[in-house]
């Protein structure tokens, strides 16, 4: 059946999908690293920067610390719901699935516009805190980095949650059961049995969210009030305001090696044809 | 016994934390219908003075129109080429098509800023920039990835030997797409389509540097909105899109539950 | 057998379990397990006998009754506390563990020092005939291999009582077999009790010192194996192990242990008087109906004509037409002097009262 005529005609009709994603999307992130290494003078200069640079390395130190931070609190709170799930009946399992996949369906530009809104000195959250007693003044939870990592723990568990909840599902919960038969206590049943189990689910959804932190802009630049700069508005500000096209496309390209080289080595423990179904 | 049994305790944290979820986003429905003129909860009373703003004003109303006919546009050409995409690769098989597929991801998996820097490069040179053309362009590669995905997940579930068996029967290519392949995966097409749709809608990032002086898709009007001064007419916007969206997202669970698994 | 006192192990008192509220999955159940009998809980899917025997696990708690282990109330009690093995359908064995960490784990969450733990885990393995094999991981092994690794683990931590949960339908036939007969070698040796559960009867009868049968959540009977099959008390057990014909008809006469029936079609039948009804089933086994001459000593004598015979190597299955019905079926040896057969013969089919049962509904 492989018939060189009858597959080329096919090959015809993958061909406007290739060429858009050539011309539009691969011509212009070949820009980005060829700008890294010709702007202003051709030579690896610019990719110098990351290592002589104060100011690029607290930008690159902030971007980790954020990311690490909301991949540790998403993944903590995305276990819990993943765990409930896996436990809960058809019916609430779907309305949890439901309740976690409505985010996603909102912009990233009016969920984070909702955190400014919630979490202003004059916002709901405050005027609770204060009403309940546990603070004496708003507290400052917006436009700084507490803004962002709301935000981007906000966006971020849903991944979490779908990851690990892929995980669990293929794990036999009568392992369980018979952890349980053998004289183990519940936790020692959760611990020694089912949370090794879902060690590649962690893995996966640790990274996955890693690497979708890393590049973030929208949430943390309304959020940080420009004072905490990941690396994606770092160079937005070198772009728009300085025009240091070389460090920015240097760091562009960076953070495009740092999140392809994480989905390349996530690869070769996932089945990516699994993704498209087959 | 084949069931596990969470602790009360576990139960609660979970519950908690969809909450977190779905919640916060609603907060600016009320916000829109604040009496105050900055950003805060109705204080007294309810008012509708922030609607009325928008939809009087020509500005919000031009870039939801905008907004609307770039998506739909930038929708029509990730549809075409994407399904067609997709089709070729589920029917050639072969490492080099799941390669080609793999790649039609990436513009998913790579930040959009990188993209945005270096079209708004190739955009400087071509004359682009400011153009709704441009964005259209741009929306429709960055849309390629959603329609591929539900597509191919749609071809998963059909039979490659009715091709085949059409094929045998004498149908060229293009017949055995409008007659066998395409009726039997449109439930994936129009899922792709959606999300392609509200992809487009709701792009930021490229709009922003590609965008030039003069063109202000919806978001990017919120986006400038928000950091210029909080005007609550914003939350109108906002509640406007949590409104649609979840109108399509109904829509798209409709179709889900009509298709047959 | 093996049993030091002749206190029962395990008592089920008026057990009932509702998993809804609605339909009861056991109701009624009073049962006693003998000290290291092997005790096998028989019936067809949705008997309760697996509701019966995860209520004794731990893993559902009873809705009415209580269950005793001992002189011990555990009918509340959690699982991990019961000291109570159990082998499950698909073996249940721990992927991220090997072999010998598997069967350590109920030793090692009991807090044993790791030499003993390791002893003990040698010495499982060998009861099994696994030995060399503590180093593997489950996945590496064949069906019948991890079939034993889970006997073991159930085992190596000494409980007082085993619980087997279909633990060989995975198995094909001859493995199956080679099992059955393992198991009872194990049972032999260690004298441990163990509740076994299956729907395969010859599995049961196989393996069991009693059988208890199951029905609709109801315990119809708990017998030998051997009593069970000679004299069932209901119609149900009739049918459920072995062949049986049955007949209804209602009892005319009573006298000593056997009673007179009267057949729809008129003729009468002397059985064995089980129950106190008088609307019964006449059961009579395939294999205890004598053809042509050597029915001519027994009580119960009947024309009949062949209607067909098939022959099944070992032995044959006749079916006649014979008491007003068409589907009366016998069964015997292919031996060298069995009387010759055709379709079409009539033939005088008889049986003895001893060996008929009026059974109740």
């Amino acid at each position: 059946m492989r018939s060189g005529s009858r597959h080329a005609a096919y090959w015809l009709v993958v061909l406007p999908a290739v060429l858009m994603l050539v011309l539009l999307y691969f011509v212009p992130l070949g820009n980005v690293l060829l700008t890294s290494v010709t702007d202003p003078k051709p030579g690896l200069q610019n990719y110098g920067l990351l290592f002589t640079s104060a100011s690029v390395q607290r930008s690159l130190l902030t971007t980790l610390r954020i990311a690490a931070i909301t991949t540790a609190v998403a993944l903590l709170l995305g276990y819990g719901v993943a765990y409930a799930m896996r436990a809960a009946s058809t019916r609430t399992q779907r309305l949890m699935l439901v309740l976690v996949l409505l985010p996603f369906w909102i912009s990233i530009l009016v969920r984070s516009f909702a955190w400014i809104a919630l979490l202003g000195t004059q916002g709901p959250v405050n005027s609770a805190l204060v009403a309940w007693g546990l603070v004496d003044e708003p507290v400052s939870l917006v436009r700084n980095e507490t803004g962002v990592l709301i935000g981007m723990i906000h966006v971020m568990v849903p991944y979490a949650v779908l990851t690990l909840y892929a995980n669990m599902r293929g794990i036999d919960v009568g392992l369980v059961a018979a952890a349980r038969s053998l004289g183990a206590s519940r936790f020692q049943a959760f611990r020694l049995v089912f949370l090794p189990l879902t060690a590649p689910g962690l893995i996966g959804a640790g990274m996955l969210v890693f690497i979708l932190s890393l590049g973030f802009y929208i949430t943390p630049a309304l959020l940080g009030g420009g004072k905490v700069l990941m690396i994606a508005e770092y160079v937005a500000v070198q772009i728009n305001d300085t025009l240091r096209w070389g460090l920015g496309t240097m760091l562009a390209a960076t953070l495009m090696i740092a999140v392809l080289g994480t989905l390349w080595a996530l690869s070769r423990v996932v089945d990516v044809k699994r993704l498209f179904g087959t | 016994m084949n069931r596990l049994e969470p602790s009360g305790l576990v139960a609660a944290f979970a519950w908690m934390v969809l909450s977190f979820l779905a919640l916060p986003a609603f907060a600016v429905i009320p916000v829109s219908f604040t009496d105050t003129r900055y950003l805060a909860m109705p204080q007294e009373h309810l008012s509708l003075q922030h609607w009325k703003a928008f939809l009087a004003s020509p500005e919000w109303l031009g870039s939801i129109w905008q907004s609307l006919w770039i998506a739909v546009v930038s929708t029509v050409a990730a549809v075409v080429a994407g399904t067609l995409c997709a089709i070729g690769c589920w029917r050639i098989a072969s490492d080099l098509s799941d390669k080609v597929r793999g790649a039609m991801i990436l513009p998913m998996a790579v930040p959009t800023i990188v993209y945005a820097l270096g079209l708004y490069r190739l955009y400087v040179d071509l004359d682009l920039v400011g153009s709704a053309l441009g964005v259209v362009l741009a929306h429709s590669v960055t849309g390629l990835p959603y329609v591929v995905l539900a597509v191919s997940a749609s071809l998963a579930n059909l039979d490659p030997r009715l091709e085949q068996a059409a094929r045998g029967l004498g149908a060229s290519i293009g017949q055995t797409l409008r007659h066998v392949i395409l009726p039997n995966i449109v439930p994936g097409v129009l899922s792709g389509a959606i999300f392609a749709f509200i992809h487009s809608w709701d792009e930021l990032v490229v709009v922003i540097f590609i965008g030039g002086r003069a063109l202000f898709t919806l978001p990017r009007r919120m986006w400038d909105g928000i950091n210029d001064n909080l005007d609550p007419v914003i939350a109108v916007v906002a509640t406007g899109m949590i409104l649609f969206t979840l109108l399509v997202l109904t829509a798209e669970l409709s179709l889900r539950a009509r298709r047959p698994r | 057998m093996n049993g030091t006192s002749s206190e029962p192990l395990v008592r089920f008192i008026d057990v009932r379990k509702s998993y809804d509220g609605k339909v009861d999955a056991v109701r009624g159940l009073n049962l006693e397990v003998a000290n290291g009998e092997f005790l096998t809980l028989l019936g067809p899917s949705g008997s309760g006998k697996t509701t019966t025997l995860t209520m004794l696990a731990g893993f559902e708690q009873p809705s009415a009754g209580r269950i005793f282990v001992g002189a011990e109330d555990i009918t509340n009690v959690a699982v991990e506390k019961r000291g109570i093995g159990m082998v499950f359908q698909n073996y249940a064995l721990f992927p991220n563990m090997t072999v010998g960490e598997n069967i350590g784990f109920p030793l090692k969450v009991r807090r044993l020092p790791t030499a003993e733990i390791a002893d003990k885990v040698t010495r499982a393995l060998a009861m099994v005939r696994l030995e060399g094999l503590a180093d593997r991981r489950p996945q590496q092994l064949s069906g019948g291999q991890q079939q034993r690794v889970a006997v073991a683990r159930a085992l190596v931590f000494e409980p007082r009582l085993v619980l087997l949960d279909e633990p060989l339908g995975a198995l094909d036939r001859q493995l199956r077999e080679q099992m059955q007969y393992e198991l009872k070698h194990l049972h032999a040796r260690l004298g441990i009790t163990m509740i076994y559960v299956t729907h395969d009867q010859v599995e049961a009868m196989t393996m069991s010192d009693r059988v208890a049968v199951f029905n609709a959540g109801r315990l119809c009977q708990v017998a030998e194996p051997r009593l069970l099959y000679e004299q069932p008390d209901s119609l149900f057990v009739a049918q459920f192990l072995g062949e049986s014909n049955t007949l209804p008809g209602t009892v005319r006469q009573r006298h000593g242990g056997q009673c007179s029936v009267a057949l729809a079609n008129g003729a009468g039948v002397i059985a064995t008087t089980v129950g106190v009804g008088d609307k019964v089933n006449v059961a009579i086994r395939p294999e205890k109906v004598a053809v042509g001459p050597a029915a001519a000593t027994c009580v119960n004598r009947y024309p009949a004509k062949v209607i067909e015979i098939s022959f099944l190597g070992d032995q044959l299955r006749v079916r006649l037409a014979a008491l007003g019905r068409e589907d009366f079926i016998v069964k015997f040896a292919n031996a060298p002097d069995q009387v010759m057969l055709a379709p079409g013969n009539p033939v005088e089919i008889g049986w003895r009262a001893e060996d008929c049962r009026a059974l109740g509904e």
